[in-house]
């Protein structure tokens, strides 16, 4: 079991996805453990990123960091500072990877502004069809969970699905990228907020 | 940083481990001061490579004990040092304590460790040793001084800023109190050195520093290679924006006068400084070179690439920039992945299994103005027992964007080493 220092939120977090999601994760003897250890660098110790725009891996759904990694590796999702390492992934093995950051507890949310997150919940009506209310995605369409994601993070993927820098060309995601197309600027930053803020 | 390391060393007396010291208030640390009761792990340096080590060892398997060694109470991060010059950072927000690997059961001495033996499995700390099962070695770089005339005998009056603390504060101070018109000379010694970039982003920092505060300034760079040795291309490209910098390569220093105020090349030419930043040849750590880990260039550390175990000395594993031999730059990420696979492997080891062939990654990124960015990226594979290079990628150019990410990076793996 990891034994990071976390808040009473964060452990409360941990109590709830150990009653409802993943198994616990088994530390060391985790598949996964030492496969995972070069993604802390970034995305923080066990995946719990306090960084800004870096996003959160722990708590993940296998599924989704999955379809991520195969979308960098092959070149679909252009970023530079993951593409080496998705390569990396599928050779060490994704699946153990995907499991062993969905068995970490995700860290509570970072302090967000309450006015913006109350204007991002109000904007954020659109997104519902696809991401349902509160962020939570749906992996039977494909939609990834939204919520506790680092605000800089998913400001930054909204504008990349805007200029349509994210999976350049795909025809799947052409519905999202027409979306953020209707989207004020100013608005962009408020969605994230909301989001962000949501367990 | 002799000077600092040695006020650290008298200073300590905190952990109830005293000196040994004629006087002796402090407990005496004379012959097997701490006692080994169960497996341990005694790692000598708490800086990218041995904290995170440290940690890694403790989380892999919390009933081996560890014992950091390491003379300074603070870890200072060299990473994002160069914005210190620029005045875009204080050295305080770069600054911090060890309490998160206490909190870890690491105990942490504050000493220095004087000599390894390898054969009794002892580390010597002044007039006592430590017993180990697994020793990690992880003392950064030490400068070639003598490689230089007049370096050693100019003393503080020619800073290397190279190892993050007083000497960078002072080197910023300087930059400041030169007069605009004044020369800042940087000198760049020649591969293999800590931080293959990171001269470049200091030249970035200095000469952002200068084109915003002393226009009529400049900067000359004197570098011992025949080109930029990483990222090539992409500060080729920020450079244009300072045109204060005179890049001069195979430009190899090996004279600083003093009271001339001037450096000497190889070839012979004189430049004149206002404001001089020598970053010396470099070797391993002196105790990896007293200890005889060093190889045949008495410079650097062969390891397995595994296990990150000495070819030399069974039981002393060597990480970080001490180490040569894997594709890997002497970096900050490189000491930081370094220590966990170690700390995994070396937990494996004294259970008595087979270590899992985990491969490093590297990310440098690079500060080319107060806010802008640009980074590269490698992974790595093993392959019969090596570690060779998967990819190495370049950011499509500088951004905001890229050094947000930077400081992501910095916060996330300082709190991997440290928290
Ligand atoms: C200006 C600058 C910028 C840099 N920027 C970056 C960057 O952006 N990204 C990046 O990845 N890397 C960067 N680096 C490189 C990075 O700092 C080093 O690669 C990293 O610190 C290496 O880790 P290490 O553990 O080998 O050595 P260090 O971190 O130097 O740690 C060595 C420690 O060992 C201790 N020690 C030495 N001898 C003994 C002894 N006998 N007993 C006990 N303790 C001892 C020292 O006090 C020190 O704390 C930069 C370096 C510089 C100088
Ligand atoms: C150099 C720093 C760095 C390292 C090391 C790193 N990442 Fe990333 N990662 C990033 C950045 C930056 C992004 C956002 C990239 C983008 O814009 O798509 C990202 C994005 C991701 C995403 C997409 C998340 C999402 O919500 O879509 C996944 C999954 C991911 N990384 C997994 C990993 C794994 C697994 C590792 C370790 C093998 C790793 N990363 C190592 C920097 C890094
Ligand atoms: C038509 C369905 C749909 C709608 C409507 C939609 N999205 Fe998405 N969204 C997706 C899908 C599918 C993905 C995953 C894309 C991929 O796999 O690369 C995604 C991904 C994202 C991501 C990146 C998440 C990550 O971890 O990288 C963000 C941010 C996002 N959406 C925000 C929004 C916001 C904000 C809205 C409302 C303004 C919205 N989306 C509306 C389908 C939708």
């Amino acid at each position: 079991m990891t034994n990071r220092g976390r808040t009473l939120v964060g452990l409360a977090g941990l109590a709830l996805i150990l009653a409802i999601a993943a198994p616990a994760s088994t530390g060391p003897k985790d598949p996964g453990y030492a496969k995972a250890f070069s993604c802390s660098a970034c995305h923080g110790w066990d995946g719990a990123s306090r960084a800004d725009t870096v996003p959160v891996l722990a708590g993940m759904p296998a599924w989704y960091l999955k379809k991520a990694i195969q979308d960098y590796a092959s070149g679909k999702r252009p970023a530079a500072e993951m593409e080496p390492y998705a390569k990396m992934v599928l050779e060490l093995g994704v699946d153990d990877v995907a499991n062993y950051f969905a068995r970490q507890p995700k860290p509570a949310p970072l302090a967000a502004d309450p006015a913006a997150v109350e204007r991002g919940r109000v904007a954020a009506a659109p997104c519902a069809v696809c991401h349902g209310t509160t962020g939570k995605g749906d992996p039977a369409k494909g939609v990834p969970d939204l919520t506790g994601q680092p605000a800089g993070y998913l400001r930054n993927q909204m504008l990349l699905f805007k200029a349509d820098k994210r999976s350049p060309g795909e025809p799947t995601l052409s519905a999202v990228k027409a979306l953020m197309k209707t989207i004020p600027d100013a608005q962009y930053a408020d969605l994230a907020a909301y989001f962000a803020s949501q367990r | 940083m002799t000077t600092m390391s040695r006020r650290a060393f008298l200073r300590s007396s905190g952990v109830g481990v005293g000196l040994g010291l004629a006087g002796g208030c402090a407990p005496a640390m004379k012959g097997d001061f701490a006692p080994k009761r169960g497996p341990r792990v005694v790692v000598i340096g708490g800086g990218w490579g041995g904290a995170t080590a440290a940690k890694y060892v403790r989380l892999g398997d919390p009933a081996i004990e560890v014992i950091l060694l390491e003379p300074n109470k603070q870890f200072v991060s060299c990473p994002l040092s160069n914005l210190v010059l620029s005045g875009v950072r204080s050295i305080d927000s770069l600054t911090f304590g060890y309490r998160g690997l206490r909190s870890h059961g690491v105990r942490i001495i504050h000493e220095a460790a004087t000599a390894i033996e390898p054969d009794t499995k002892r580390v010597r700390v002044g007039e006592g040793y430590l017993q180990y099962d697994r020793l990690i070695v992880s003392p950064g770089i030490e400068f070639q001084t003598e490689q230089i005339a007049g370096l050693a005998e100019a003393g503080d009056q020619v800073l290397h800023a190279w190892k993050a603390g007083p000497q960078t504060v002072e080197l910023a101070r300087r930059l400041q109190a030169m007069p605009d018109g004044g020369v800042f000379v940087l000198t760049i010694p020649p591969i293999a050195y800590r931080c293959p970039p990171g001269p470049y982003e200091r030249t970035c920092q200095v000469a952002w520093y200068l084109k915003h505060n002393k226009p009529r300034s400049k900067l000359i760079v004197l570098d011992a290679n025949q080109n930029i040795v990483s990222k090539t291309g992409l500060f080729r490209a920020a450079w244009r924006d300072y045109p204060n910098i005179d890049y001069r390569a195979s430009s190899k220093v090996v004279k600083v006068d003093t009271g001339a105020r001037e450096v000497t090349t190889e070839f012979g030419d004189r430049v004149k400084y206002d404001v001089v930043n020598v970053i010396p040849p470099q070797r391993a750590g002196t105790i990896a070179v007293q200890a005889d880990l060093v190889g045949a260039d008495k410079r650097w550390c062969q390891v397995d690439h595994v296990t990150y175990e000495s070819v030399k000395h069974k039981a002393v594993h060597v990480i970080g920039d001490s180490t040569i031999g894997l594709p890997v730059p002497k970096s900050g990420t490189v000491a930081n992945a370094m220590g966990k696979i170690c700390a995994n492997a070396v937990v494996h080891l004294i259970g008595g299994k087979q270590p899992p062939a985990m491969p490093p990654v590297n990310v440098c990124y690079s500060w080319v103005s107060d806010k802008e960015a640009m980074a590269v990226i490698n992974a790595y594979r093993i392959e019969g027992g090596k570690v060779v290079q998967i990819e190495q990628k370049l950011t499509p150019g500088q951004s905001q964007a890229f050094g947000q990410n930077a400081l992501g990076w910095a916060r996330s793996i300082w709190n991997d080493i440290l928290g």
